[in-house]
């Protein structure tokens, strides 16, 4: 499967830019989520309505079939957290204080299927269209449906993820008790176009994605059972992309990999639960631009008991 | 490659289980009535499942803060699991599938926060969909592949979907696939903005029909393959036969009226399946008794069928709109649908849609063989989903 | 009149997000949904919240809205006639 295109807004300046990969900043408290100007892929009809998280789905969505060139993909497949937050907190406080008729704009744009939703009417695209939400697993459980699509009759796909934070979100963490992470609680989007065909815009192949809920094992053998499905182990592996939650020491991550260096992705993204999928575009466009690394393994325990794993090669490789 | 149905469970308005449900259906008794366990101001009519969170807290021996999503999803799921067993040879799997998630509690403890009263910050823990599976797969002991579908009014249709494409593609053995939403104020203030809410008895295919009545419950089925069938020895009740989902794109809430995705819908699962449109004995449609899916369901019934529709009924009368839910709760009815041999009356119907004319099985009928059910799931976003169910030829 | 229909524009122009519209650029006879503001249904489900929330108007049925929401001076005759 060859990844022809990607596209991603975050706290980088990933997007339509290839260069993003070196130009990493670490998040600071300053941090901002750099937007592009969504009226150059969203009409003024439309963009109205929508929250963030519609309109950086939209944005990547539409860069990508840009960069593909695949107008019509035959699959549109999203995964999300926690959704479309701006619209349920907005009317969830509208249906808790309003007496009578309440505006129904936000109710429809509560459901998490408004990203995918919005994406098929923008296109004008029938085919298969379905929403995971698997908190942290969110992204690789749209990957994994990704994939079962490629290998029945489908050529296209294109899939991504989005997350968005809310101030409320945000207090809430700091309420749980992670004070350090509510300070970068993040949004972003990132959406690719898969396919089972080689063309000159193809950057690297995907070979798995996999997920463990409620892990019950070492992690260790965990890893280990992944890498042997795929026929290969940790020694051909040049980079680990890591997500993890704060209060994860990273040494416990690097000592999981041997020898194979280890790259934590929430420094660059912050905290939302499909930031996978920003290490995906990460690993991408380095196995695009440098040939000394082969393979990338993205490792995401961002929630403890869940882990995700996804395996990208480069096109030589 | 089979695919087959050993396990179903079920927990609706108009039961608390497999036996009561059926028994309801043959009643042609609804369990659409004012709400009793869900605080209101003003007499609403839904389908509430007649258990309170405390009841099902302690019949179900869980620890709180659990979502009544989650509750629901457990029962329906612990039945159709039936005391089942781990094996390491049998991969098994969890779909899920919500559209409220935890919100039952995301909005008690949203209202504490707007009453500027102590949060109980442990309600809202449990408030993304995700949770909600988890805390089901971790009471039946479930682990690996875990995960939730949130298409709207489809997800519970997509779930099901999903579990046979993971295991038509060898990535799992077994796989207990379904869904469950709670009644929440959220949902019906929802439903009430987009004004089609009814506050008489919801009508589905009816001429005079206005609206919909929410309702709540879970519904799950256990898919098994010849594999997990050989080490588990289970008896299957029937078969998943074809599937599939498609886009309407053509508004955000509203059906298309040429029943475009519909029709795609419905076309496509008869493909999967292998079967012709005069294969099927019974259609479950979608039937949520609002103008608009009504309409659009019927013009895609008879662009599917033409002028021979086969014998269709929607069960929304009984148990409510259950949303997430109600995908997996008429697949439940429709393998009862297979093993009986019979078709559910649409109950509250008088008079044909004026433009389509179709009229609806009206009452329990059980005089034909029922070899093939269709079962629709439609959606907000324009998410349409079709699966078709089969009697067992033979387990090979 | 003049006033209540320049009350409507705003009041349409706010609710509905029409960022890149002036009131000067809705005359009182424009058609409101279709090409030219480009409202769909989901605009007349605001709108009927409006009217209820605004004027004390209630419509039961949103068929009703489609020739009462047609224009801005089919609106502001409604609400003339049917203000409590």
């Amino acid at each position: 499967m060859y990844i022809n295109a990607c596209s991603t807004i975050s706290h980088q300046n990933s997007f339509k830019n290839e260069n993003w990969i070196n130009e990493l900043t670490l998040l600071n408290d300053e941090s901002e989520l750099i937007t592009p100007n969504y009226k150059e892929f969203i009409t003024p009809t439309a963009l109205r309505r929508m929250s963030k998280i519609i309109k950086m789905s939209l944005a990547c969505g539409k860069d990508c079939i840009e960069q593909s060139g695949i107008e019509n993909p035959d699959a549109i497949i999203v995964g999300t957290g926690l959704g479309c937050l701006a619209d349920t907190e907005k009317f969830l406080d509208n249906s808790l204080t309003i007496k009578g008729l309440i505006p129904p704009t936000s109710f429809i744009q509560s459901t998490h299927n408004t990203i995918a939703g919005q994406i098929s009417l923008a296109l004008k695209n029938h085919n298969y269209n379905v929403t995971h939400t698997q908190n942290s697993l969110s992204f690789e459980h749209a990957l994994i449906d990704s994939i079962l699509c490629l290998n029945e009759e489908d050529s296209n796909i294109l899939v991504g993820s989005a997350d968005e934070a809310i101030p409320l979100l945000g207090e809430i963490i700091d309420n749980l008790g992670f004070e350090k992470i509510s300070k970068h609680m993040t949004s972003g989007a990132s959406f690719f176009m898969l396919s089972n065909n080689k063309t000159n815009t193809s950057k690297a192949k995907l070979i798995d994605s996999y997920t463990v809920g409620l892990n019950n094992s070492d992690p260790k053998k965990v890893i280990n059972e992944f890498l042997e499905q795929n026929n290969t182990s940790l020694n051909n592996i040049d980079l680990v992309l890591s997500n993890s939650f704060g209060s994860i020491n990273i040494s416990e991550i690097e000592e999981l990999f041997n020898s194979t260096k280890v790259t934590p992705v929430e420094q660059y993204t912050g905290y939302h639960l499909t930031n996978a999928a920003f290490s995906m575009h990460l690993a991408t466009e380095t196995l695009n631009q440098d040939s000394t690394i082969k393979r990338i393994l993205i490792y995401n325990t961002l929630n403890n008991s869940n882990i995700g794993f996804t395996l990208l090669q480069s096109l030589e490789a | 490659m089979s695919i087959y149905i050993t396990g179903v469970g079920v927990i609706s308005a108009i039961g608390l289980n497999v036996k009561e449900n059926y028994q309801s259906l043959k009643d042609q008794k609804t369990g659409i009535k004012p709400l009793r366990f869900f605080p209101s101001e003003k007499e609403i009519l839904a389908g509430e499942v007649k258990l309170s969170n405390e009841d099902l807290i302690t019949q179900q021996n869980v620890t709180s803060p659990i979502s009544r999503t989650s509750l629901l999803g457990l029962v329906a799921a612990k039945e159709a699991w039936n005391g089942n067993e781990h094996n390491t040879n049998i991969r098994t799997g969890l779909i899920s599938a919500t559209s409220v998630g935890g919100m039952d509690n995301t909005e008690k403890y949203y209202e504490q926060r707007l009453n500027k009263e102590k949060e109980d910050i442990s309600l809202i823990t449990t408030h993304d969909s995700g949770n909600t599976t988890e805390r089901i797969a971790s009471e039946l002991g479930i682990s690996g592949y875990i995960n939730t579908i949130s298409t709207a009014c489809s997800s519970g249709a997509n779930a099901i979907m999903l579990g046979a494409r993971l295991m038509l593609q060898n990535k799992l053995d077994r796989v207990l696939v379904g869904g469950s939403d709670s009644f929440t104020n959220f949902t019906e203030k929802g439903f009430r903005s987009l004004m089609i809410y009814s506050d008489e008895w919801v009508k589905p295919f009816d001429n005079d029909r206005n609206g919909l009545n929410l309702g709540e419950g879970g519904g799950f089925i256990l898919l098994e393959n010849k594999k997990s069938l050989d080490i588990t020895n289970n008896t299957p009740l029937a078969c998943l036969a074809g599937w599939s989902n498609t886009a309407d794109a053509y508004h955000q809430t509203a059906s298309s009226p040429d029943g475009k995705g519909a029709t795609l819908a419905v076309s496509k699962a008869l493909k999967v399946a292998n079967l012709k449109p005069a294969d099927i004995s019974y259609i479950n449609a979608h039937g949520t008794g609002t103008p608009n899916n009504d309409l659009s369901e019927s013009t895609a019934l008879i662009n599917v069928f033409g002028k021979d529709v086969p014998p269709f009924s929607s069960t929304k009368a009984y148990t409510g709109h259950t949303l997430a839910a109600s995908g997996a709760i008429e697949a439940v009815y429709a393998v009862l649908a297979l093993q009986n041999n019979v078709i559910y009356p649409n109950l509250n119907y008088s008079t044909p849609i004026a433009d389509t004319q179709l009229v609806p099985e009206t009452s329990w009928n059980d005089t034909n063989e029922v070899k093939t059910v269709l079962s629709n799931s439609f959606g907000f976003g324009g998410n349409n989903s079709t699966v078709i169910f089969k009697k067992v030829e033979d387990v090979h | 009149m003049e006033k209540l229909k320049r009350e409507l524009k705003e009041q349409i122009i706010e609710l509905l997000n029409l960022e890149d519209i002036k009131v000067s650029d809705i005359g009182d006879d424009t058609a409101l949904f279709g090409e030219s503001l480009g409202l769909d249904s989901i605009d007349a489900l605001e709108l009927i919240v409006l009217m209820e929330n605004g004027y004390g108007i209630e419509l039961a049925n949103p068929e009703e809205g489609k020739d009462i929401f047609a224009t801005i001076n089919s609106m502001a005759d409604y609400i003339s006639k049917n203000k409590k």
